[in-house]
């Protein structure tokens, strides 16, 4: 079993670039200045991510304002929408209004990654939103049904990871938590595997993730095990891990071991605990160790102390029988 | 009182640029000096403190001192409110920064974390519940006290409720006693506690003080009640926990959630009298954001409803003949137009100040033409 950490979705920004941003949203700086202050927060962001031994860095997604911005800002047939709650936090994102089929813009995306992922494409981790999220969550106007929307947004996103692929990038992380608040059923859960594997077919060898969160995972088993990706994430604050099913495949698991929704840190040896139970269960081939969710709930400092919890957990596992081959 | 459909505030105003001006020690702009003038000459707010008026006026705000402007800005904000024909009145929340952090501030056991960002550049300041809950001392109290002395409208304080406050709260403390990992079941029971504490040791003691004050209308809020809807019965247990053997007027305030969602399991607030929640936001684009209340009349609820009649995100000012409509729908839904006191969806801290005044005026004004159908409906 390979063992793998690294972030699941966006860092929190530093007290200092709060500041700046604020400052600039009250023009009381110039733009230079919180660009500045965004490049040296990313700086050290990678440099956290690289001193926790993470297998990839993402930079934390700072500017992104929020998972569907960088496509409702560039793709073809959206426009930005309400602010609307972000499942069940107090935190809310633009809903994009989709007006006609979407369409995506070469190079939009790429440019909207983390600049400093660009600096070493093999290393970066591309989060990007699941189609099924997506789709479940803009405002549809565009006359496709849902399930044809999920299908189109799966070839559109698959197009972007063979672009980012051509540029060197070897890990996506495609966000999810709407499989698991509402987890699909029919013809819509079809079309989210067929979304999927188009996204499969574009992707070739490298790592795919689906990431969930927000709800207990363990009804919505039955379609994430159909997912052709690399491992399934899942939230362990939320999920009942115990009543995970048993699998007689090997695939790939993510656990979501760092709870955003608390500055409690959290102890390796009940990480530990868990894994050793789920490999009986579901002997995967690739463990990926991460928080439950968008790290961005907590504030810069806390933040920061929680993730030491991955590499004390990957260290332990590493001192028992899960660790590394 | 003025009959059917009486009007009240619900939450916060803007603070006027004079009162900002002045309790940063700054002497005032032109543009300041003359919005305080054309308030004062509409509404006289500043006769009740001469003296800190004319300092702030002549440019010695450091003078006249940050409480004595505070004072002021109190002043403004219950005239304004009485000015625009408001039966029950508050003080705009002129001396609160914001809902969450000023009550936290009063409380043992808390340490604040940094900032978490609610959307774009928009950030709150959040704190972790660390030890054991204790309330340094009652809150809110002082501030009452001023109102009571100068309102000559009812008084009605807003207090946050135990739920939001626990909600936009870390848990470190309870959930860090429950041994093992911190699953679902170990988060939903330390969630509990912690409300519960809050509520007996934090918000019960302040309710209780101000009531002694002689507060008598008390609104609970609780914007955090429809994030997490399957928690209806915990926001519940909080609000009568906080309520618990005390004879005031209470009500709770909630908003831009999905109120069907947190029914019936709310109509357990056993001393609540008054839903005050947000309906104007959503009573658009050919939606009927009122038939809600039908809900309510399906459970067979009785209570007053506090019904949001302008939608304080958008600075349209609604007509009067808009507000009577969406009076007559509730009354229609309710069945009993006596039970309805009109209010904005929410506080108008995000309107200006000229915007604010013109949607609390349409709400009197619409108020009035409803009423005048229901009492002489022959007329």
């Amino acid at each position: 079993m390979i063992v793998r950490t690294g972030l699941t979705g966006p860092f929190p920004r530093s007290e200092a670039l709060v500041a700046a941003t604020r400052d600039f949203d009250r023009g009381r700086a110039g733009p230079d200045a919180v660009e500045d202050l965004y490049s040296r927060t990313e700086a050290e962001v990678v440099a956290l991510e690289r001193r926790l031994g993470f297998d990839t860095v993402t930079g934390g997604y700072l500017r992104w304002a929020d998972l569907f911005r960088p496509f409702a800002e560039t793709w073809d047939g959206f426009t930005v929408g309400p602010l609307t709650r972000w499942f069940e936090t107090n935190t809310f994102y633009r809903q994009p209004i989709l007006h006609a089929p979407p369409a995506r813009v070469p190079g939009a995306i790429a440019a909207r990654l983390p600049p400093v992922l660009r600096e070493d494409p093999p290393r970066g981790g591309v989060i990007l939103p699941g189609p099924y999220t997506f789709a479940g969550l803009l405002e549809n106007r565009s006359g496709e049904t849902e399930e044809a929307l999920v299908h189109r947004l799966g070839r559109l996103l698959a197009e972007e990871v063979k672009e980012l692929v051509g540029t060197g990038f070897t890990t996506f992380q495609f966000t999810e938590p709407l499989l698991v608040d509402r987890p699909p059923e029919r013809a819509l859960a079809e079309a989210v595997v067929a979304a999927y594997a188009s996204i499969h077919t574009a992707a070739g060898p490298v790592t795919t993730l689906v990431w969930t969160y927000g709800a207990d995972a363990v009804p919505a088993f039955p379609l994430l095990d159909r997912l052709p990706v690399s491992a399934v994430g899942v939230d362990l604050a939320e999920t009942d891990w115990e009543a995970i099913p048993a699998t007689s495949e090997r695939r790939g698991l993510g656990l979501g071991v760092v709870d955003p929704r608390t500055t409690l840190i959290e102890d390796a040896t009940d990480v530990v605990r868990i894994v050793h139970a789920l490999k009986e269960r579901r002997r995967p081939n690739l463990l990926w160790l991460g928080p439950g969710g968008p790290l961005d709930l907590v504030p810069w400092e806390p933040a920061t102390r929680k993730l030491h919890l991955l590499p004390a957990a990957r260290q332990a596992l590493d001192r028992t029988d899960g660790g590394r081959p | 009182m003025t009959g059917l459909f009486p009007a009240q505030e619900i939450g916060s105003l803007m603070k006027p640029r004079w009162q900002i001006q002045g309790q940063h020690g700054q002497p005032l702009d032109d543009t300041s000096r003359a919005e305080f003038r054309a308030a004062n000459e509409r509404t006289h707010f500043a006769e009740a403190a001469p003296a800190a008026a004319s300092a702030l006026l002549d440019g010695h705000a450091r003078e006249a001192g940050a409480d004595a402007i505070r004072d002021l800005g109190a002043l403004f904000a219950l005239r304004l409110f009485e000015s625009a024909g408001l039966a029950r009145v508050y003080d705009g929340e002129a001396r609160r920064i914001e809902m969450y952090e000023y009550p936290i501030r009063q409380m043992h056991g808390f340490q604040f974390q940094g900032h978490v960002r609610s959307f774009d550049s928009k950030y709150y300041l959040k704190a972790a519940v660390t030890d054991e809950i204790r309330l340094e001392r009652p809150y809110h109290v002082e501030e009452f006290d001023f109102v009571k002395r100068y309102a000559r409208a009812e008084p009605k304080l807003p207090i946050t409720g135990p739920y939001t406050l626990a909600d936009w709260s870390y848990n470190e403390y309870y959930l860090g006693r429950r041994p093992g990992w911190k699953g679902p079941a170990a988060r939903r029971a330390a969630q509990r506690e912690f409300v519960v504490d809050l509520a007996k040791r934090a918000i019960r003691p302040t309710l209780s003080a101000l009531i002694d004050r002689g507060c008598r209308v008390i609104q609970i809020d609780e914007p955090a009640a429809g994030t997490h809807p399957d928690e209806a019965a915990l926001v519940v247990e909080g609000f009568n926990a906080a309520t618990e053997g005390l004879d005031a007027e209470f009500s709770m305030h909630i908003c831009y959630s999905e109120y069907r969602d947190l029914l019936p399991e709310l109509l357990e607030a056993k001393r609540c009298r008054q839903w005050a929640w947000e309906f104007a936001n959503r009573d658009r684009d050919g939606r009927d954001g009122y038939a809600v209340l039908k809900a309510l009349a399906e459970y067979g609820d009785t209570r007053q409803v506090g019904l949001g009649v302008v939608d304080v995100h958008r600075d349209e000012v609604e007509s009067a003949e808009l507000v009577a409509d969406r009076i007559r729908r509730a009354a229609k839904y309710l069945g009993d137009p006596a039970r309805i006191w009109v209010n904005p969806d929410c506080g108008l801290r995000t309107r200006r100040l000229d915007i604010a005044t013109q949607k609390l005026e349409a709400t009197v004004a619409g108020a009035a033409i409803a009423r005048a159908e229901f009492e002489r409906p022959n007329a």
